[in-house]
């Protein structure tokens, strides 16, 4: 046993007939699994996990979902106006930021040979500008445009932009590039060629990258309402700092149901598209 | 006669201005829906000097939380963020193993997978504020509420994953422990597991990467991480702070962006 555990960090050593010593090849999991064992606890420490502090206090968790539900349905009216502010946000973000992100995105893959520099730099200010999450944006515009669905739609469009055109460039890139060739040869412009060879091969991917994109970001907007950027978010704020908690209830069941069925509805586009 | 068969081939396609008819109605809906939600405001001019103040932030951002190694600090704060997306997708990773199992009509009764998709497609549809709001109340705020909402948000998509993985496995060799009288577990452990482990690995990377990326949010209900630091930066106009804690953001992603887009490049082309 105790043998067995030594060779897991030692390699086995054999003596072949003819003298040679072989060495058995160690895996590398062993060590990966210490590692992350190791981090785990560190990062334990950091946030200062504490198991027994979850169990006794967890019934906390159930209690407030037991006061969310059964939730008060005649609340619906008041808040049928945030909720279609917040899918509509998210529509408008998602496309507007996918339509734009399309010719930037030509723009930045390298098949078309544009100018390196330009390229290159851009990138980076769209990767640096990717990192960030969705709230600081809605952050910097509330404080340009000030509070509302504008906002919003802004901040969706601007992240969904970062996103769509990274994901497009990195499959242009991926592209037959002999049919936009061959009309290059017919002596047509840059856009037209563009618009007949290479449009077609990445619009199925484009369209299904566009919902893509509409899905996480009904997910998101929900955020924005907390930072003034209009939707369901200043609903959810202004219930819970009220504790109307049936209230509450009702707006966490339709914006479940609502991500459910863009999800839903999403994949099922996807799928038709995957099938074209 | 050749030319007849250009004609038609023409033909068979829709025709330009159907083209152009399908786009104007999306542009019109588009402009719809904007009508009834979006109000314009004007760029003010207060907005104006408030952003450009804050760019100015970006560019000069104060060095002394950069360098500060106290609690207050940029550097412990991006270690609480990393460690709220990292812890995160540890728990939510080992919670989805069982429940992809469960999930996924190869390896459980009908019944139970109609449970489970249920239960998963809920828990992953749940806002995930409300989950950070709940935890903030269950164990108090601080880092401990965001490592639990990351992990209860996070288990729903690993899952999903995972069970998509399992539907592509090779059935071959599960039929054959199956032939030679293995029982459940036995068939997933050999059958199974080492068939999946790359890609649930790839899946736990990818999710570690936008894990990292959300943690930053979790500060706004108070379940720790940087995003505190940032909206009381930015409440209080201090762009400097707000400039370093920006730039701690970015750099903590794109590294573990690098680091996990690459060992997931090593996978992917090992197999």
């Amino acid at each position: 046993m105790f043998d067995d555990l030594i060779h897991v960090f030692v390699p086995r050593t054999y003596k072949l007939s003819n003298g040679k010593i072989v060495k058995e090849k160690v895996s590398k999991s062993p060590y990966i699994i210490i590692i992350l064992i190791l981090m785990v606890i560190g990062c334990g420490k950091i946030v200062g996990f504490n198991f027994s502090q979850l169990i006794k206090r967890g019934h906390f968790f159930f209690d407030m979902l037991k006061k969310m539900f059964p939730c008060n349905w005649s609340y619906w009216p008041m808040m049928k106006k945030a909720m279609l502010d917040t899918i509509i946000m998210s529509i408008l973000g998602s496309v507007i930021g996918c339509v734009v992100a399309l010719p930037v995105s030509f723009f930045l893959s390298a098949n078309f040979k544009i100018s390196k520099v330009i390229t290159v730099s851009s990138r980076i200010v769209i990767t640096l500008f990717r990192t960030l999450p969705i709230m600081v944006f809605a952050c910097f515009f509330q404080l340009l445009f000030g509070m509302g669905t504008f906002t919003g739609t802004l901040a969706i469009s601007v992240f969904t932009f970062t996103i769509c055109t990274k994901m497009m460039y990195e499959y242009i890139e991926t592209v037959d590039m002999g049919a936009y060739e061959a009309i290059q040869s017919t002596g047509a412009s840059r856009i037209k060629c563009i618009w007949t060879s290479i449009w077609p091969q990445v619009k199925g991917y484009f369209f299904s990258t566009v919902l893509l994109t509409l899905e996480t970001n009904v997910k998101s907007a929900s955020i924005l309402g907390y930072v003034g950027a209009g939707g369901i978010g200043i609903v959810l704020d202004s219930q819970l700092s009220l504790r109307k908690y049936s209230n509450l209830g009702l707006v966490v069941l339709v914006m479940t149901l609502t991500v459910v069925a863009l999800e839903f509805l999403a994949r099922y586009g996807r799928r038709k598209l995957s099938d074209v | 006669m050749s030319n007849d068969r250009i004609d038609n081939k023409l033909k068979e396609y829709p025709s330009v201005w159907v083209k152009f008819a399908v786009m104007a109605v999306f542009i019109l809906i588009m402009i719809f829906l904007g009508k009834i939600t979006l109000q314009f405001n004007e760029i003010t001019e207060l907005g104006v000097r408030l952003i450009k103040g804050a760019l100015y932030g970006l560019i000069t951002p104060s060095w002394e939380t950069i360098i500060d190694l106290s609690k207050n600090g940029l550097l412990y704060m991006v270690l609480e963020t990393f460690a709220i997306g990292f812890l995160g997708t540890i728990i939510g990773a080992v919670l989805s193993i069982p429940l992809a199992f469960l999930c996924s009509h190869r390896t459980a009764p009908r019944w139970v997978n109609v449970i489970f998709i249920t239960l998963v497609t809920v828990v992953r549809s749940f806002p995930t504020i409300m989950i950070a709001i709940m935890f903030v109340k269950t164990v108090g705020s601080g880092p401990f509420a965001g490592v639990l909402t990351m992990s209860i948000g996070s288990t729903g998509m690993i899952t999903k994953m995972t069970m998509e993985a399992i539907e592509d496995l090779d059935n071959g060799v599960v039929e054959a422990l199956d032939a030679s009288g293995c029982n459940a577990f036995t068939k997933i452990r050999l059958g199974i597991l080492p068939q999946l482990s790359a890609a649930m690995l790839s899946n736990i990377l990818y999710r570690l990467d936008i894990n990292v990326k959300n943690a930053s949010i979790l500060g706004l209900v108070g379940a720790g991480g940087i995003g505190a630091a940032l909206i009381v930066g930015i409440e209080y106009r201090k762009w400097n702070d707000v400039g370093a804690l920006l730039w701690g953001i970015v750099i903590l992603v794109l590294i573990i962006e690098l680091v996990s887009t690459k060992i997931r490049k090593s996978i992917s082309s090992k197999d």
